[in-house]
């Protein structure tokens, strides 16, 4: 899957998501902002209450997205057989299209009704989905091959300095502009003191400052515009590359301790539900069935 | 590292698990405050049949007074819009304490469908002011906070019994459901007492008075007495005519009276008598025949036809004074009442009609028509005896009541003083000359005191002298005959002899002059032989 076809498939998964997001809420807008013990009287009460045809069936339908895209992502993932169909980077994708998309229909399975047991269901589908969220932002921090598989902390440095050798294989500037660019790329170590938020401005206000020097470096050597942009790339990159390097290792352990997080959660949220589709069952709701 | 995890997990599975209340975790959420009781896990199959949802079975087992209405196919849970449904398709749970599990809209309910269709005044009413404990009789329903059971449809379930239990409790035989008031279905005729006339357009309470029984107003309608007229109307007449009143008055008017030919009067304070009797009733009933009358005097009705003619002290004594009711004409004035007054009646006055006095013109009068003879009498003889002989025309200086000709005249106070037979002489004979004709001149001045102006001269003049004949030389006035004072012996023929016995007749002969037969007694010659043969 080249890179357009993928900003299109990741695209479509989004757009799927927000549709039925958006379509599910239109249809149910007055409904759900119903109070309570309004909602029995309203007319599409027995369609949209948990019990209801599109109710239950949202239920049913984003509990097995959720169970799909976690099975296949960890059967992906887990077992060596799976090991070899597409990218991990895909299936993780998709999972979390699933467990996206799976959400959002039992969050209106439940109608905005949270209560009983099912809300710890509830609670820890949210859990799972927001730490997914920050799983994701952690697991970009992290360096990786194209496998997915995280990059050692040597594996990255050594990623960081050939910027140098892409200057000046690719774009010929003298040694002097290219010396200051690339020590703009290079981390600066004044800006290490500080609390993260003293930090993130200095930073910002250095980065500002650098890609000015750059810039007229680049006017100096008048750089052509696609160069131009080629360098500021190159630069920023090394700046995120840089940064990564800094949180590296912050980033492995907070992924560790994330799991403790996402799949207890999920595994909690997993069993309620069973126990939830149980007692539905035993009481005589099953849908369209 | 994955030790450690799944260790976490499971720690937190069960923490979160057992971290909330046992009962509450399957509920979908909290039952609405009249199922509050039957909160928790352990009373999920109160309601609840295990895979079969819920169950009407389960809800009627609590709810047992519908239960009985729905067996007894009754009431709205009965109707064809509910029946077959699932209870908790209407009434529903789980949706919050708050939840109204009986909600509806109230001004669009088909009451119709709860078997008591809300017509008239229902129509208007709110559900609570028929829908409530005070109404309702079940111990069990009225207990209940609010329901809509237990109403009977009988008006009094809910209506106070106004007529308090006087008249059957089927209210609706008379009312309908607009208002209470009139009973419009209420047939009069179907009564005892049917409607007729004025009746029918009263108000009730004219005859079904209202008071206060038992506290609270009341009208009466059942044990009203309508055996007679008099339960309701007053008698104006006292009793007088009785107790059937409809003997004269019907029903349509009090002052329209019938039946007037059967109308005992003489039950009234005028008892009708005489010509009263043959009266039409219109004559003294001007107006009404009910329209109270005057009736303490006659001219209350009549007219005074005497004009106040008796009025004393400008007040006339009542008609029946002198009148009855027997006819106007007959009257109970008696003499002795007249010759009370001042004019006495006597003699013949006394058999005289009134109206011969009273009545001289078209007009009966009997004030100042004079009280002397001639204010009645012709004076007969005005002109004709001269008025020294009856002063101021007293016709009694001659006449008396009694009889006209009994006449009592002094004739001494005339020149001709009556002697001998001419005092058994009426004085017609003198003094009346009947014509031929028959009418009779009456003639008292200027008669002659001479015998001859009323006698006639049966001597054909013989005695005349100068042409007087004195009739008193011979004859007296006590007869004619013999003629006493005649002495034959002064006569230029004494008589002697055997003439002293010889009859008149010898000598004196009849004879005819000019058709006049007449005695001779003036003889001419004294010769013998004029006798004698």
């Amino acid at each position: 899957m080249n890179k357009t076809a993928h900003r299109i498939y990741l695209s479509l998964l989004s757009i799927i998501v927000l549709l039925a997001f958006a379509a599910i809420a239109n249809k149910g807008y007055t409904y759900y902002k119903l109070g309570i013990e309004d909602r029995f009287f309203h007319a599409d009460h027995i369609l949209l209450k948990p019990s209801g045809i599109w109710g239950h069936g949202m239920g049913i339908i984003g509990s097995l997205f959720m169970i799909l895209g976690v099975l296949l992502y960890m059967f992906r993932k887990r077992y060596r057989i799976f090991s070899r169909i597409g990218i991990l980077k895909h299936w993780l994708e998709f999972h979390i299209f699933l467990c996206t998309l799976g959400p959002v229909l039992v969050l209106f399975h439940t109608s905005f009704k949270f209560g009983g047991i099912v809300a710890i269901s509830f609670w820890s589908m949210v859990a799972v989905f927001l730490s997914g969220i920050i799983g994701r932002f952690i697991y970009i921090q992290i360096p990786r091959t194209i496998e997915g598989r995280e990059l050692s902390l040597n594996e990255v440095r050594d990623l960081a300095g050939d910027i140098s050798n892409t200057l000046t294989s690719t774009i010929g500037l003298d040694e002097e502009s290219l010396k200051i660019i690339v020590n703009a790329a290079k981390p600066k170590a004044q800006l290490q003191s500080g609390n993260f938020i003293t930090r993130y401005f200095n930073k910002k206000a250095e980065n500002r400052k650098t890609l000015a020097t750059v810039k007229a470096i680049m006017d100096k050597n008048n750089l052509p515009k696609a160069q131009r942009l080629q360098v500021i790339n190159l630069v920023k990159n090394e700046w995120s590359l840089n940064r990564r390097i800094e949180r590296l290792v912050l980033m492995q352990n907070l992924f560790k301790y994330w799991h403790v997080a996402h799949l207890p959660f999920a595994l909690v949220m997993l069993v309620i539900m069973i126990i939830h589709v149980a007692v539905t069952i035993v009481f005589g709701y099953r849908w369209i069935f | 590292m994955k030790f450690r995890i799944k260790h976490i997990a499971t720690a937190y599975l069960f923490a979160v698990l057992f971290s909330f209340q046992a009962n509450a975790q399957i509920s979908p959420g909290e039952l609405a405050k009249v199922h509050s009781h039957l909160e928790g896990l352990s009373n999920c199959t109160q309601c609840h049949i295990l895979g079969e949802k819920v169950s009407n079975a389960k809800c009627l087992a609590c709810h047992t007074e519908l239960k009985v209405r729905i067996d007894q196919n009754k009431g709205y849970h009965s109707s064809s819009l509910v029946k077959g449904k699932q209870c908790a398709s209407c009434h529903n749970d789980h949706h919050g304490v708050t939840f109204q599990i009986l909600k509806f809209d109230k001004d669009k309910f088909d009451h119709n469908l709860a078997g008591y269709k809300l017509t008239g005044a229902h129509s208007k009413k709110k559900c609570a002011d028929c829908h409530k404990a005070e109404f309702i009789t079940d111990k069990k329903i009225k207990a209940k906070k609010f329901s809509y059971l237990g109403l009977k449809t009988e008006c009094l379930t809910c209506h106070d019994d106004y007529h308090q239990k006087t008249l059957a409790s089927t209210c609706a035989d008379c009312h309908n459901d607009e208002k209470f008031k009139p009973a419009s279905k209420f047939d009069h005729q179907k009564t005892k007492f049917k409607l007729a006339g004025k009746h029918e357009h009263i108000t009730c309470a004219e005859c079904h008075k209202t008071s206060i029984v038992n506290g609270v107003k009341f009208q009466e309608f059942k044990g009203v007495k309508a055996t007679n007229c008099t339960n309701c109307h007053k008698d104006p007449h006292a009793n007088k005519f009785g107790q059937n009143c409809s003997d004269c008055h019907n029903n349509e008017s009090f002052t329209v009276v019938g039946g007037v030919n059967n109308f005992d009067h003489s039950r009234a304070d005028f008892n009708l008598e005489g010509k009263h009797l043959k009266v039409q009733c219109k004559s003294c009933h001007k107006l009404k025949l009910t329209t109270p009358l005057n009736f303490k005097n006659c001219t209350d009705c009549h007219t005074d036809y005497h004009e106040k003619q008796f009025a004393k002290n400008g007040i006339s004594p009542d008609c029946s004074a002198c009148h009855t009711v027997k006819g106007f004409t007959e009257f109970s004035y008696t003499i002795e009442q007249h010759n009370a007054g001042a004019f006495v009646l006597k003699g013949s006055h006394v058999a005289t009609p009134c109206f011969a006095c009273h009545k001289k013109l078209d007009k009966w009068k009997f004030k100042e028509i004079g009280k002397t003879c001639t204010d009645c009498h012709e004076n007969v003889h005005e002109n004709f005896i001269d008025p020294k002989f009856y002063p101021e025309s007293n016709c009694e200086a001659c006449h008396n009541q009694n009889r006209w000709k009994e006449v009592e005249f002094d004739h001494k106070k005339t020149k001709f003083e009556l002697e001998g037979t001419h005092t058994k002489q009426t004085c017609r004979d003198c003094h009346f000359n009947k014509e031929k004709t028959g009418h009779a001149n009456q003639k008292f001045v200027g008669l002659a005191n001479t015998c001859t102006n009323c006698h006639k001269d049966a001597h054909s003049q013989q005695f005349d002298n100068n042409g007087v004949t004195d009739c008193k030389r011979c004859h007296n006035s006590d007869s004619f005959k013999p003629a006493t004072k005649f002495d034959h012996n002064k006569t230029l023929f004494p008589l002697d002899g055997k003439h002293i016995n010889v009859a008149c007749v010898k000598c004196h002969k009849e004879v005819s002059n000019q058709g006049v037969t007449f005695v001779q007694y003036k003889i001419k010659e004294f010769k013998c032989e004029n006798c004698h043969r």
